[in-house]
């Protein structure tokens, strides 16, 4: 019964006053089933990992006090979490415009690669101050990866290639593309010391180029980048629900065909979506070579793309709200690395952050899951 | 079925209906939307467990927990949406479902079986996209009759189809039951149907049995009455009412015109030369300002005198398979008509929606307002031009369901309520409320979400919005599809209101009785084109019915 509000005014009895409340709180045990979940997923993933480590042959309990060490235990370590956050959130707030205007990019691995080595590029050759060359790599970078978002963007309005496909191989090439760049001695790769070897990466940023840095390592300590993106997320958010172009992006995403009839172009408000998270996972990528690291080689993007995709989805669609779960992703992320140190072999490390990640993402598919379902019965 | 109940959340669509049905009647359940009769049906046929009550079937108490049994207690139903597989021939259709091994020969002997017994042709070797509507119904039917139900249950069955397959539908009830003595429930909100093929009516009203009646020995305006629970106007009498009496009974004056000179405040007739009078020089006034660009200066003038407002000159199109929706269809619309288009479901008219919706790009011919050629397919340009659309599917083009209403109110036209491209909330609430309350919308909050009003008030949503944006041309396609009566005699009344006004309304709709009730002029659609047109005094319904089903007469 889609009735739910029903309240025809004439014809409406005398006796009771319509059923104009809306629907007041569901059942406690529905209240308590995402928490619930939350709880058991998490519960689940850190039984799995620990029974993993210990088929390795290494304590469990040790594994757990590595993950906290490298993640919360110290200053350091909680800088360290917080500057892995930084491009998690970037490319998770282009994934929230793209899929508010109904668009799935999936491709910010990528795009975040390629906005990498346009900033490194420019980082290397462009002449300049350094602030001027910072913002400058960033520019660039998100550019680059607006543009190569813009391969799909084209390739879906123009000849309907599907935007999950066409974003998920151009990864793929994306990952070529840099690999054959940072192996030419013309293009980025370093230049040769006298009795040095060179490797397959580009040359070091000159340091005046490099994201600001706040603190002294060993003490807390944390890249400029946090303080970019937190901004950028606010900025969205309020852009998606207080202006016009969030509307439209919004009314393009929920019903394609009203929006077209409204006058909102999906070439124009679509596909400008796509370069727009195109940008974002650019920008995370002229972050992260400006906040550490300073030079690009192969797997440079290490999954941050997909981990931003992920922080997206565990947040809702909604950026603000991505801020606490970049912080979370970002935290495992440093935890990770730190467990890497300890002898765990790091194919382990990566399935037991991979069972994290799967333990936050459960409870939102799920629920998504039933969400979609329920609207799809009240429809019929 | 014995006081049977049902509770959907704090909602109750059955409250202790008892519903008796007896072998050899056709029994009628009669109800506006959402008064419980799908709910009741669906307990029967075990597809919704009831909170309590019991089913009797011949004396005996039965326990109906699945569709599966009911079938074997033998209780069918046509539903309203086929569920037939278009690739599929009728043979194929007939036998999905059965188990075990497929025997063609047998499945087609039994459906030409049943087909000759009940009347119910359709030739098994058919594919079912090839079918009409009401062809489709009939496979339908015969997937149902095969298996001998003793109850044979049917959802809204004419709701798609043309009159005289409408009436061939109930001679081959009539047949069902007085022939082989089973029992079938009928049901509709459409009363005429009732009146003329029921032996005995149920009537239910907000989840309750409200009347049981003889058919014979009551008519449409008690059951009318008793239906909605309060007289009704006759606007609505007229449109409920609907054509059939005519047809079954030949000879009588067109039903809808009487009641409708019956209405001293709204003498439609007499009134709408003056308010075509009243219009002409506003739509001269209104395209001045347009005038001054040189391009468009010199048809304007044209326009004015003439007073067309719209013009489609024979436009083609095709949908993305390549399929023609569209093969030169002309029509003219003037400013403070109301021109009707009748013609069956499937034949172009989703195409003129979508046209008027800027979803349809024409490859030839030309769609003008005031003159000026409009873009057809790009983007919101027909909304730029003035045209005001009520889709025929609000769901999928007429609205955003999972937005607010007052965002639903505003969607094209965001410039009111924006400054320097931000959007102001409270401009925004504040224009919702507006509308709100001028239209009657029964909404808690205007930040409700869209998808928790009911059908009627979602359909006033998109009215108004609509209407707000002052358009000059108003598109109505399938205004009242899905509405119940107090709904649908809103309708009817805003979009007489707005062509009074000036506006110029096409209305797009496979229920003649509600374009014999409004429009002035009635345009007939078949297959992509306009086949004929004739002003409302001179509408004859058989010639009309015969140009519907194609024949140019």
């Amino acid at each position: 019964m889609t009735k739910l509000l029903e309240a025809p005014h004439a014809a409406r009895p005398a006796g009771p006053p319509g059923p104009a409340a809306p629907r007041t709180g569901a059942p406690i045990t529905q209240r308590l089933r995402t928490p619930g979940l939350y709880a058991l997923s998490l519960s689940l993933a850190f039984a799995i990992a620990g029974l993993l480590v210990a088929v390795v042959g290494k304590s469990p309990w040790d594994a757990a006090v590595a993950m906290y060490e490298g993640s919360l235990g110290s200053g350091s370590s909680i800088g360290q979490s917080i500057d892995q956050a930084a491009p998690l959130l970037m490319v998770a707030i282009g994934s929230v415009i793209a899929a508010r205007a109904g668009i799935f990019n999936i491709g910010q691995e990528g795009q975040l690669i390629i906005g990498a080595a346009v900033g490194a590029s420019v980082g290397l050759f462009m002449p300049g101050p350094g602030w001027f060359v910072l913002l400058m790599i960033l520019l660039c970078a998100a550019i680059g990866g607006a543009l190569w978002a813009s391969i799909a963007a084209i390739l879906y309005y123009w000849r309907g290639v599907d935007v999950v496909i066409a974003t998920l191989l151009l990864i793929f090439v994306a990952n070529q593309v840099v690999s054959f760049a940072v192996n030419r001695p013309y293009l980025l790769r370093e230049q040769a010391v006298p009795g040095q070897t060179t490797a397959s990466q580009s040359d070091m940023l000159r340091e005046s180029v490099w994201l600001p840095r706040f603190g002294e390592y060993p003490g807390f300590n944390i890249g400029a980048g946090i303080f970019i993106a937190a901004l950028l997320a606010v900025g969205v958010y309020f852009a998606l629900t207080r202006s016009r172009w969030g509307f439209r992006i919004r009314l393009l995403g929920l019903n394609a065909k009203t929006a077209h009839r409204a006058g909102v172009g999906a070439v124009v408000v679509g596909g400008g979506a796509l370069l727009a998270s195109g940008a974002f996972a650019g920008l995370a990528g002229g972050a992260m070579l400006t906040g550490s690291g300073y030079r690009i080689q192969d797997g440079f993007a290490d999954n941050v793309g997909f981990d931003g995709l992920l922080v997206a989805l565990v947040a809702k669609d909604n950026p603000v709200r991505a801020i606490p779960v970049a912080l979370f992703f970002g935290a495992l992320r440093a935890g990770g690395g730190f467990l890497a140190s300890t002898g765990i072999p790091r194919y382990i490390v990566a399935v037991v952050t991979a069972l994290l990640v799967l333990a936050v993402v459960f409870p939102t598919a799920f629920a998504e899951i039933q969400r979609r379902r329920v609207a799809r019965t009240t429809d019929a | 079925m014995v006081g049977i109940s049902k509770h959907f959340g704090p909602v109750c669509a059955c409250g202790d209906v008892d519903l008796s049905v007896a072998a050899g009647e056709i029994h009628g359940l009669l109800g506006e939307n959402g008064a419980g009769k799908s709910t009741l049906m669906k307990v029967l046929l075990g597809l919704v467990t009831p909170d309590s009550g019991q089913i009797l079937l011949r004396g005996k108490p039965e326990t109906i927990s699945d569709p599966l049994t009911a079938a074997a207690r033998g209780i069918a139903m046509v539903h309203q949406h086929f569920s037939l597989v278009g690739r599929l021939t009728v043979w194929e259709n007939i036998a999905l479902g059965d188990r075990g091994r497929v025997d063609r020969e047998h499945i087609r002997t039994v459906v030409r079986e049943v087909g000759e017994r009940y009347g119910l042709a359709v030739d098994p070797d058919a594919r079912v996209e090839d079918l009409s509507t009401g062809e489709r119904q009939r496979v339908e039917i015969v997937k149902c009759l095969r298996r001998d139900p003793d109850v044979l249950v049917l959802d809204e069955p004419t709701s798609v189809l043309t009159l005289e397959e409408s009436r061939d539908l109930f001679t081959v009830l009539r047949r069902v039951v007085a022939d082989e003595g089973k029992a079938v429930i009928l049901i509709s909100h459409k009363l005429d149907e009732i009146i003329h093929a029921t032996d005995k009516v149920t009537i239910m009203r907000q989840g309750r049995v409200v009347g049981r009646r003889i058919t014979a020995e009551t008519d449409e305006r008690a059951l009318a009455r008793e239906m909605v629970g309060r007289e009704l106007s006759k606007w609505t009498a007229a449109t409920a009412v609907g054509v059939m009496d005519a047809l079954i009974e030949p000879g009588q004056t067109e039903p809808a015109s009487g009641p409708q000179l019956e209405v001293a405040e709204e003498p439609t007739t007499a009134d709408e030369p003056s308010a075509q009078e009243v219009s002409t020089p506003e739509g001269s006034v209104a395209a001045d300002p347009s005038g001054a660009t040189p391009s468009a200066a010199a048809p304007t003038v044209t326009e004015a005198t003439t007073g067309v407002l719209l013009r489609i000159k024979d436009a083609h199109a095709i949908s993305p398979e390549k399929i023609p929706l569209l093969r030169g269809l002309t029509l003219e619309l003037r400013a403070g008509e109301i021109l009707g288009i009748a013609g069956v479901e499937g034949n172009g008219q989703s195409a003129v929606g979508d046209l008027f919706s800027s979803l349809l790009p024409l490859t030839s011919g030309t769609v003008e307002v005031d003159g000026k050629t409009i873009a057809a397919g790009r983007p919101g340009a027909m909304h730029a031009a003035g045209i005001g659309v009520i889709p025929e599917d609000r769901h999928a083009s007429g609205c955003v369901l999972d937005m607010s209403v007052a965002e639903n109110l505003v969607l094209a036209d965001l410039g009111g309520i924006s400054k320097r491209g931000l959007l102001s909330r409270s401009r925004l609430n504040e224009r919702a409320r507006a509308l709100i309350e001028e239209f009657e919308i029964a909404t808690p909050s205007p930040d409700t979400p869209m998808r928790l009003l009911s059908g009627g008030n979602q359909q006033k949503v998109v009215l108004a919005r609509e209407l707000s944006a002052r358009p000059r041309v108003l598109v109505a396609a399938q205004p009242t599809r899905g509405l119940d009566i107090g709904a649908i005699e809103y309708m009817t009344l805003r979009l007489h209101e707005a062509a009074k006004s000036g506006i110029a309304v096409l209305l797009l709709s496979t229920e003649l009785s509600e374009i014999l009730t409004l429009s002035q002029r009635i345009a007939v659609i078949h297959r992509g084109t306009i086949v004929g047109e004739m002003d409302r005094a001179d509408v004859d319904v058989e010639r009309l019915g015969m140009m519907m089903g194609g024949q140019t007469a």
